[in-house]
Protein backbone atom coordinates (compact mmCIF):
# COMPACT_ATOMS: atom_id res chain seq x y z
CA UNK A 1 0.00 0.00 0.00
CA UNK A 2 2.69 2.33 -0.90
CA UNK A 3 0.74 4.74 -2.97
CA UNK A 4 -2.17 5.10 -0.20
CA UNK A 5 0.35 5.89 2.38
CA UNK A 6 1.65 8.36 0.53
CA UNK A 7 -1.31 10.08 -0.63
CA UNK A 8 -2.42 9.89 3.38
CA UNK A 9 1.16 11.75 3.78
CA UNK A 10 0.44 14.42 1.94
CA UNK A 11 -2.62 15.03 2.75
CA UNK A 12 -1.34 15.72 5.90
CA UNK A 13 1.10 17.46 5.12
CA UNK A 14 -1.67 19.58 2.90
CA UNK A 15 -3.97 19.59 6.23
CA UNK A 16 -1.59 21.22 8.60
CA UNK A 17 -2.16 24.58 6.56
CA UNK A 18 -5.63 24.32 7.75
CA UNK A 19 -5.47 26.54 11.07
CA UNK A 20 -5.06 29.71 8.78
CA UNK A 21 -8.41 28.33 7.39
CA UNK A 22 -10.38 27.78 10.12
CA UNK A 23 -12.39 30.51 11.88
CA UNK A 24 -13.76 33.74 9.74
CA UNK A 25 -17.08 32.94 10.92
CA UNK A 26 -17.80 36.75 11.40
CA UNK A 27 -18.78 38.88 8.55
CA UNK A 28 -15.84 41.64 7.88
CA UNK A 29 -17.05 44.64 6.33
CA UNK A 30 -15.25 47.54 4.92
CA UNK A 31 -15.60 50.66 2.85
CA UNK A 32 -14.33 52.09 -0.27
CA UNK A 33 -11.83 55.10 0.17
CA UNK A 34 -9.92 55.29 -3.57
CA UNK A 35 -12.21 56.58 -6.28
CA UNK A 36 -13.67 53.22 -7.13
CA UNK A 37 -13.00 49.69 -7.06
CA UNK A 38 -14.04 47.36 -9.56
CA UNK A 39 -16.04 44.15 -9.27
CA UNK A 40 -15.84 41.23 -11.38
CA UNK A 41 -17.84 38.01 -12.23
CA UNK A 42 -15.50 35.56 -11.19
CA UNK A 43 -12.34 35.31 -9.67
CA UNK A 44 -10.00 35.72 -12.39
CA UNK A 45 -8.00 39.07 -14.17
CA UNK A 46 -9.96 37.89 -17.10
CA UNK A 47 -13.56 37.95 -15.76
CA UNK A 48 -15.73 41.23 -16.91
CA UNK A 49 -16.03 43.93 -14.22
CA UNK A 50 -19.68 44.43 -14.27
CA UNK A 51 -20.12 46.64 -11.46
CA UNK A 52 -18.11 49.69 -9.88
CA UNK A 53 -18.67 50.17 -6.06
CA UNK A 54 -17.84 54.08 -5.54
CA UNK A 55 -15.92 55.88 -2.57
CA UNK A 56 -17.62 55.76 0.67
CA UNK A 57 -19.79 52.26 -0.02
CA UNK A 58 -19.25 49.44 2.30
CA UNK A 59 -18.83 46.34 1.13
CA UNK A 60 -18.94 42.99 2.98
CA UNK A 61 -16.01 40.66 2.56
CA UNK A 62 -17.19 37.20 2.37
CA UNK A 63 -14.47 34.57 0.90
CA UNK A 64 -11.19 34.28 -0.23
CA UNK A 65 -10.15 32.40 -3.92
CA UNK A 66 -6.22 32.37 -4.15
CA UNK A 67 -6.08 36.46 -5.01
CA UNK A 68 -9.71 37.52 -5.04
CA UNK A 69 -12.25 38.14 -2.43
CA UNK A 70 -15.76 37.87 -2.86
CA UNK A 71 -17.59 40.56 -1.52
CA UNK A 72 -21.21 42.31 -1.12
CA UNK A 73 -22.62 45.62 -1.04
CA UNK A 74 -25.67 46.95 0.52
CA UNK A 75 -28.00 46.20 -2.64
CA UNK A 76 -26.92 42.57 -2.36
CA UNK A 77 -24.65 42.92 -5.35
CA UNK A 78 -21.97 40.10 -5.51
CA UNK A 79 -18.90 40.36 -7.18
CA UNK A 80 -15.08 39.53 -6.61
CA UNK A 81 -12.62 42.14 -6.02
CA UNK A 82 -8.89 41.86 -6.25
CA UNK A 83 -7.20 41.65 -2.90
CA UNK A 84 -4.65 44.41 -3.81
CA UNK A 85 -7.74 46.31 -3.67
CA UNK A 86 -9.21 45.22 -1.05
CA UNK A 87 -6.35 46.18 1.19
CA UNK A 88 -6.87 49.68 0.05
CA UNK A 89 -9.88 49.90 1.61
CA UNK A 90 -10.56 50.46 5.44
CA UNK A 91 -11.90 48.82 8.38
CA UNK A 92 -14.66 50.59 10.59
CA UNK A 93 -11.59 52.54 12.83
CA UNK A 94 -10.59 53.90 9.19
CA UNK A 95 -7.52 51.79 8.85
CA UNK A 96 -6.40 50.14 6.26
CA UNK A 97 -6.96 46.25 5.98
CA UNK A 98 -3.79 45.31 5.25
CA UNK A 99 -4.08 42.24 2.39
CA UNK A 100 -2.53 42.28 -0.14
CA UNK A 101 -1.32 38.90 -2.62
CA UNK A 102 1.33 36.89 -1.88
CA UNK A 103 4.85 38.48 -2.91
CA UNK A 104 9.11 38.16 -2.45
CA UNK A 105 8.39 39.77 1.38
CA UNK A 106 5.23 37.22 2.07
CA UNK A 107 8.19 34.49 0.93
CA UNK A 108 10.88 36.15 3.07
CA UNK A 109 7.93 36.06 5.84
CA UNK A 110 6.76 32.39 4.98
CA UNK A 111 5.50 29.74 7.91
CA UNK A 112 4.93 26.76 5.74
CA UNK A 113 6.27 25.67 2.70
CA UNK A 114 5.04 21.66 0.91
CA UNK A 115 6.13 20.61 -2.14
CA UNK A 116 7.39 17.90 -4.39
CA UNK A 117 10.72 17.47 -5.79
CA UNK A 118 11.89 14.73 -8.83
CA UNK A 119 15.33 13.43 -9.17
CA UNK A 120 18.12 10.70 -9.18
CA UNK A 121 18.78 8.90 -5.84
CA UNK A 122 21.89 7.29 -6.23
CA UNK A 123 21.24 7.01 -10.25
CA UNK A 124 17.64 5.65 -9.77
CA UNK A 125 14.69 7.49 -10.22
CA UNK A 126 13.24 8.92 -7.10
CA UNK A 127 10.30 11.53 -6.25
CA UNK A 128 9.47 13.26 -2.88
CA UNK A 129 6.99 15.30 -0.92
CA UNK A 130 7.55 17.20 2.03
CA UNK A 131 6.43 19.69 4.18
CA UNK A 132 8.50 22.33 6.12
CA UNK A 133 7.93 24.78 8.90
CA UNK A 134 10.02 27.70 9.05
CA UNK A 135 10.39 28.47 13.04
CA UNK A 136 13.08 31.31 12.96
CA UNK A 137 14.17 33.73 9.34
CA UNK A 138 16.98 31.04 9.39
CA UNK A 139 15.88 28.33 10.32
CA UNK A 140 13.43 25.37 9.40
CA UNK A 141 11.63 21.75 10.36
CA UNK A 142 11.13 19.81 7.22
CA UNK A 143 9.89 16.20 6.86
CA UNK A 144 10.43 14.47 3.85
CA UNK A 145 8.81 11.25 2.15
CA UNK A 146 11.08 10.06 -0.86
CA UNK A 147 10.67 6.91 -3.02
CA UNK A 148 13.07 5.50 -5.40
CA UNK A 149 12.78 3.18 -8.15
CA UNK A 150 15.51 1.34 -9.24
CA UNK A 151 16.33 -1.73 -11.33
CA UNK A 152 16.72 -4.15 -8.46
CA UNK A 153 14.79 -2.56 -6.03
CA UNK A 154 12.43 0.03 -4.85
CA UNK A 155 12.78 2.12 -1.76
CA UNK A 156 11.20 4.34 0.37
CA UNK A 157 12.43 6.83 2.86
CA UNK A 158 11.16 9.04 5.12
CA UNK A 159 13.35 11.81 7.13
CA UNK A 160 13.20 14.77 9.07
CA UNK A 161 15.63 17.77 8.78
CA UNK A 162 16.73 20.89 9.93
CA UNK A 163 17.42 23.40 7.39
CA UNK A 164 19.56 26.59 7.83
CA UNK A 165 18.80 29.57 5.71
CA UNK A 166 21.73 32.11 5.50
CA UNK A 167 20.01 35.32 3.80
CA UNK A 168 16.90 34.70 4.40
CA UNK A 169 15.47 38.09 2.47
CA UNK A 170 17.29 36.93 -0.85
CA UNK A 171 14.99 36.13 -3.96
CA UNK A 172 17.79 33.12 -4.20
CA UNK A 173 18.17 31.25 -0.92
CA UNK A 174 21.21 29.27 -0.51
CA UNK A 175 20.20 26.71 2.08
CA UNK A 176 22.23 23.67 4.33
CA UNK A 177 20.39 21.02 5.90
CA UNK A 178 21.22 17.93 7.90
CA UNK A 179 19.20 15.17 9.09
CA UNK A 180 17.91 11.77 9.49
CA UNK A 181 15.49 8.83 9.34
CA UNK A 182 14.91 5.25 8.20
CA UNK A 183 15.39 3.84 4.79
CA UNK A 184 13.14 0.53 3.57
CA UNK A 185 14.19 -1.52 0.72
CA UNK A 186 12.37 -3.91 -1.75
CA UNK A 187 14.30 -5.65 -4.03
CA UNK A 188 12.24 -6.42 -7.19
CA UNK A 189 9.90 -9.41 -7.74
CA UNK A 190 11.54 -10.59 -10.73
CA UNK A 191 14.76 -11.42 -8.74
CA UNK A 192 15.50 -14.16 -6.64
CA UNK A 193 13.69 -13.53 -3.12
CA UNK A 194 15.50 -11.19 -0.67
CA UNK A 195 13.65 -9.84 2.04
CA UNK A 196 12.82 -6.32 2.61
CA UNK A 197 14.77 -4.30 4.84
CA UNK A 198 15.01 -1.17 6.79
CA UNK A 199 17.98 0.88 7.64
CA UNK A 200 18.46 4.08 9.30
CA UNK A 201 20.35 6.82 7.21
CA UNK A 202 21.52 10.00 8.07
CA UNK A 203 22.08 12.88 5.78
CA UNK A 204 23.98 16.12 5.13
CA UNK A 205 23.00 18.22 2.36
CA UNK A 206 22.77 22.24 0.27
CA UNK A 207 20.53 23.61 -2.00
CA UNK A 208 18.59 26.90 -3.29
CA UNK A 209 15.13 28.10 -3.07
CA UNK A 210 14.52 30.30 -5.84
CA UNK A 211 11.51 32.25 -5.51
CA UNK A 212 9.29 32.37 -8.59
CA UNK A 213 5.65 34.28 -8.61
CA UNK A 214 2.82 34.26 -6.09
CA UNK A 215 3.32 31.30 -3.44
CA UNK A 216 5.93 29.56 -5.91
CA UNK A 217 9.30 28.67 -5.65
CA UNK A 218 11.77 26.68 -6.94
CA UNK A 219 13.82 23.81 -4.92
CA UNK A 220 17.35 22.59 -5.98
CA UNK A 221 19.18 20.95 -3.76
CA UNK A 222 21.96 17.85 -3.36
CA UNK A 223 21.81 15.70 -0.48
CA UNK A 224 24.56 13.16 0.51
CA UNK A 225 23.21 9.99 2.18
CA UNK A 226 24.78 7.60 4.80
CA UNK A 227 22.96 3.91 4.88
CA UNK A 228 23.60 2.21 8.29
CA UNK A 229 22.84 -1.22 7.08
CA UNK A 230 23.80 -4.52 9.32
CA UNK A 231 26.45 -5.33 6.96
CA UNK A 232 30.17 -4.85 7.23
CA UNK A 233 29.70 -1.42 5.59
CA UNK A 234 27.81 1.22 5.26
CA UNK A 235 26.19 1.86 2.39
CA UNK A 236 26.65 5.82 0.67
CA UNK A 237 24.47 7.89 -1.31
CA UNK A 238 24.28 10.95 -3.76
CA UNK A 239 20.58 12.57 -4.28
CA UNK A 240 20.50 15.28 -6.74
CA UNK A 241 16.75 16.62 -6.92
CA UNK A 242 14.16 19.50 -8.51
CA UNK A 243 11.22 20.93 -6.79
CA UNK A 244 8.49 23.20 -7.41
CA UNK A 245 6.92 24.13 -4.35
CA UNK A 246 4.46 26.34 -2.44
CA UNK A 247 4.63 28.58 0.84
CA UNK A 248 1.73 29.76 3.62
CA UNK B 1 24.76 105.17 13.61
CA UNK B 2 24.31 101.85 11.65
CA UNK B 3 25.21 100.34 14.57
CA UNK B 4 22.24 102.10 16.70
CA UNK B 5 19.86 100.83 14.06
CA UNK B 6 20.79 97.46 13.91
CA UNK B 7 21.02 97.25 17.84
CA UNK B 8 17.18 98.47 17.69
CA UNK B 9 15.68 96.10 15.13
CA UNK B 10 17.28 92.91 16.48
CA UNK B 11 15.66 94.38 20.05
CA UNK B 12 12.62 94.66 18.02
CA UNK B 13 13.04 91.58 16.84
CA UNK B 14 13.71 89.66 20.24
CA UNK B 15 11.24 91.44 21.79
CA UNK B 16 9.06 90.02 18.95
CA UNK B 17 10.02 86.59 19.50
CA UNK B 18 10.10 86.63 23.24
CA UNK B 19 6.19 87.55 22.85
CA UNK B 20 5.96 84.49 20.49
CA UNK B 21 7.67 82.22 22.78
CA UNK B 22 4.94 83.33 25.86
CA UNK B 23 2.06 83.44 23.12
CA UNK B 24 2.82 79.80 22.34
CA UNK B 25 3.00 78.99 25.98
CA UNK B 26 -0.82 79.74 26.19
CA UNK B 27 -1.69 77.67 22.88
CA UNK B 28 -2.95 74.07 24.02
CA UNK B 29 -0.90 71.79 22.74
CA UNK B 30 -2.23 68.26 21.70
CA UNK B 31 -1.19 65.61 24.15
CA UNK B 32 0.94 63.06 22.30
CA UNK B 33 -1.00 60.55 23.44
CA UNK B 34 -2.99 58.96 20.19
CA UNK B 35 -4.15 55.12 20.49
CA UNK B 36 -2.05 53.15 18.16
CA UNK B 37 -3.33 51.83 15.54
CA UNK B 38 -3.16 48.01 14.79
CA UNK B 39 -3.46 46.88 10.93
CA UNK B 40 -5.50 44.01 11.93
CA UNK B 41 -6.05 41.62 8.91
CA UNK B 42 -9.60 40.46 9.05
CA UNK B 43 -10.50 36.41 9.28
CA UNK B 44 -12.20 35.90 5.44
CA UNK B 45 -12.94 31.98 4.63
CA UNK B 46 -10.67 31.28 2.17
CA UNK B 47 -11.37 28.40 -0.21
CA UNK B 48 -8.61 27.24 -1.96
CA UNK B 49 -8.39 23.73 -1.52
CA UNK B 50 -10.43 21.37 -3.98
CA UNK B 51 -11.53 17.15 -3.03
CA UNK B 52 -13.40 15.40 -4.39
CA UNK B 53 -13.60 11.95 -6.25
CA UNK B 54 -13.51 10.77 -10.15
CA UNK B 55 -14.48 7.46 -11.92
CA UNK B 56 -13.39 6.42 -15.49
CA UNK B 57 -12.05 3.84 -17.36
CA UNK B 58 -8.46 3.33 -17.99
CA UNK B 59 -6.84 1.39 -20.58
CA UNK B 60 -3.56 -0.42 -19.55
CA UNK B 61 -1.39 -1.96 -21.74
CA UNK B 62 -1.23 -5.39 -22.43
CA UNK B 63 -4.42 -5.51 -21.10
CA UNK B 64 -7.91 -4.27 -21.28
CA UNK B 65 -9.69 -1.03 -20.46
CA UNK B 66 -10.81 -1.27 -16.78
CA UNK B 67 -13.25 0.92 -14.35
CA UNK B 68 -11.26 3.07 -12.62
CA UNK B 69 -11.92 5.01 -9.31
CA UNK B 70 -10.28 6.83 -7.11
CA UNK B 71 -9.80 10.43 -5.16
CA UNK B 72 -8.53 13.79 -6.05
CA UNK B 73 -7.11 16.37 -4.52
CA UNK B 74 -6.11 20.05 -5.05
CA UNK B 75 -4.81 23.42 -4.01
CA UNK B 76 -5.03 26.83 -5.61
CA UNK B 77 -2.03 28.41 -5.50
CA UNK B 78 -3.07 31.55 -7.33
CA UNK B 79 -5.29 31.77 -10.36
CA UNK B 80 -3.10 30.57 -12.82
CA UNK B 81 -1.78 27.48 -10.83
CA UNK B 82 -2.97 24.36 -8.34
CA UNK B 83 -1.03 21.36 -6.97
CA UNK B 84 -2.93 18.22 -7.32
CA UNK B 85 -2.60 14.77 -5.94
CA UNK B 86 -4.14 11.68 -6.94
CA UNK B 87 -5.02 8.59 -5.08
CA UNK B 88 -6.56 5.41 -7.74
CA UNK B 89 -7.47 2.25 -8.04
CA UNK B 90 -8.39 -0.48 -10.91
CA UNK B 91 -8.28 -4.08 -11.43
CA UNK B 92 -7.16 -6.51 -14.79
CA UNK B 93 -8.12 -9.36 -16.11
CA UNK B 94 -5.98 -11.88 -17.84
CA UNK B 95 -3.81 -10.60 -21.27
CA UNK B 96 -4.76 -11.26 -24.37
CA UNK B 97 -1.68 -13.89 -24.25
CA UNK B 98 -3.48 -15.65 -21.41
CA UNK B 99 -7.01 -15.82 -22.77
CA UNK B 100 -5.54 -17.27 -25.94
CA UNK B 101 -3.51 -19.98 -24.78
CA UNK B 102 -5.52 -21.26 -21.78
CA UNK B 103 -2.35 -22.36 -19.82
CA UNK B 104 -1.76 -21.15 -16.28
CA UNK B 105 -1.99 -17.37 -15.50
CA UNK B 106 1.00 -15.56 -15.59
CA UNK B 107 0.24 -13.37 -12.51
CA UNK B 108 -1.35 -14.03 -9.08
CA UNK B 109 -4.59 -11.82 -8.77
CA UNK B 110 -3.25 -9.61 -5.81
CA UNK B 111 -0.91 -8.90 -8.35
CA UNK B 112 -3.64 -7.86 -10.99
CA UNK B 113 -4.52 -4.38 -8.29
CA UNK B 114 -3.54 -1.52 -10.41
CA UNK B 115 -2.80 1.40 -7.88
CA UNK B 116 -1.65 4.38 -8.28
CA UNK B 117 -1.02 8.13 -7.24
CA UNK B 118 0.93 11.24 -8.22
CA UNK B 119 1.47 14.08 -7.65
CA UNK B 120 0.94 16.91 -10.36
CA UNK B 121 1.21 20.70 -11.15
CA UNK B 122 -1.78 22.09 -12.84
CA UNK B 123 -1.74 25.10 -15.11
CA UNK B 124 -5.37 26.97 -15.93
CA UNK B 125 -4.67 27.76 -19.64
CA UNK B 126 -8.13 29.02 -20.80
CA UNK B 127 -9.84 30.13 -18.32
CA UNK B 128 -13.58 31.23 -19.26
CA UNK B 129 -17.07 31.53 -18.75
CA UNK B 130 -20.02 29.54 -20.40
CA UNK B 131 -23.61 30.86 -20.79
CA UNK B 132 -26.20 29.07 -19.77
CA UNK B 133 -28.55 32.28 -20.01
CA UNK B 134 -29.60 35.76 -19.82
CA UNK B 135 -28.21 36.06 -16.42
CA UNK B 136 -26.14 33.07 -16.01
CA UNK B 137 -22.45 32.73 -16.71
CA UNK B 138 -20.37 29.61 -14.94
CA UNK B 139 -16.77 29.72 -14.51
CA UNK B 140 -14.85 27.03 -16.57
CA UNK B 141 -10.98 26.61 -16.85
CA UNK B 142 -9.16 24.18 -19.74
CA UNK B 143 -5.88 22.88 -17.42
CA UNK B 144 -2.93 21.18 -18.55
CA UNK B 145 -1.50 19.31 -15.82
CA UNK B 146 2.22 17.10 -15.57
CA UNK B 147 3.68 15.32 -12.70
CA UNK B 148 5.27 11.98 -11.20
CA UNK B 149 3.88 9.43 -8.88
CA UNK B 150 3.94 5.78 -8.79
CA UNK B 151 2.03 2.43 -10.00
CA UNK B 152 1.69 -0.79 -8.01
CA UNK B 153 0.93 -3.02 -10.76
CA UNK B 154 2.24 -6.41 -11.55
CA UNK B 155 3.52 -7.20 -8.19
CA UNK B 156 6.39 -4.01 -8.38
CA UNK B 157 5.88 -0.27 -7.89
CA UNK B 158 6.81 2.12 -10.76
CA UNK B 159 8.01 5.13 -11.29
CA UNK B 160 4.99 7.07 -13.51
CA UNK B 161 5.06 10.32 -15.08
CA UNK B 162 1.75 11.62 -16.19
CA UNK B 163 0.60 14.28 -18.20
CA UNK B 164 -3.20 15.20 -18.98
CA UNK B 165 -5.72 17.62 -19.83
CA UNK B 166 -8.78 18.17 -17.95
CA UNK B 167 -12.07 20.89 -17.90
CA UNK B 168 -13.67 22.18 -14.44
CA UNK B 169 -17.01 23.68 -14.82
CA UNK B 170 -18.09 25.58 -11.50
CA UNK B 171 -21.72 24.92 -10.79
CA UNK B 172 -21.08 27.48 -8.19
CA UNK B 173 -18.66 28.91 -6.17
CA UNK B 174 -17.66 25.71 -4.65
CA UNK B 175 -18.92 22.81 -6.53
CA UNK B 176 -17.10 22.08 -9.72
CA UNK B 177 -17.88 18.98 -12.11
CA UNK B 178 -14.70 17.71 -13.91
CA UNK B 179 -13.89 16.12 -17.10
CA UNK B 180 -10.03 14.62 -17.23
CA UNK B 181 -7.77 12.49 -19.58
CA UNK B 182 -4.28 11.57 -18.24
CA UNK B 183 -1.85 9.24 -20.03
CA UNK B 184 0.42 7.37 -16.71
CA UNK B 185 3.51 6.59 -18.43
CA UNK B 186 5.77 4.05 -16.96
CA UNK B 187 8.31 1.48 -17.52
CA UNK B 188 8.16 -2.06 -16.78
CA UNK B 189 9.59 -5.30 -17.16
CA UNK B 190 6.87 -7.39 -16.19
CA UNK B 191 7.21 -9.62 -19.32
CA UNK B 192 10.95 -9.70 -19.32
CA UNK B 193 12.59 -6.85 -20.91
CA UNK B 194 11.62 -3.04 -20.35
CA UNK B 195 9.19 -1.80 -22.49
CA UNK B 196 7.45 1.65 -21.68
CA UNK B 197 3.68 1.93 -21.41
CA UNK B 198 1.11 4.14 -21.89
CA UNK B 199 -1.89 4.06 -19.92
CA UNK B 200 -4.83 6.72 -20.90
CA UNK B 201 -7.21 7.47 -18.10
CA UNK B 202 -10.30 8.92 -18.98
CA UNK B 203 -12.58 10.29 -16.07
CA UNK B 204 -15.20 12.34 -15.02
CA UNK B 205 -15.87 13.64 -10.99
CA UNK B 206 -17.46 15.85 -8.25
CA UNK B 207 -15.11 18.00 -6.43
CA UNK B 208 -16.06 20.63 -3.70
CA UNK B 209 -13.79 23.51 -2.98
CA UNK B 210 -13.03 24.41 1.19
Amino acid sequence: MGPALSFLLILGAMSAALPAWAGGEEAANSRVVEAYIEMRTHPGRNYPVFYVAERGETIELLKRRTDWIKVRNHRDIEGWVHVNDIGRTVDASGSPLGLHSPDRESFANRGWEFGFMLGSLDKTDAISAYAGYQFTPNLALEADYTENYGDFSDGRMLSASVVHQMFPQSRYSPFFTLGGGARQTNPRSTLVDTDDRTDGVASVGAGLRIYLTGRLLLRLQYKHYVVMTDRDDDEEAGEWKIGISAFY
Amino acid sequence: MENRHKRFLLGIAAALLAAGATAQDVVQVIEPEVERREIITPDIDTENFELGFFVGMISIDDFASEPVYGVRGAWHLSENWFFEANLGAAEVDLTSYEKISGGAPLFKDSERDYNFYNLNVGWNLLPGEIYFSENRAFKSDLYLLGGVGATDFLGDTWFTATFGIGYRLLVNDWIAWRLDVRDHIFDRDSFGEDETTHNVEWSTGVTFFF
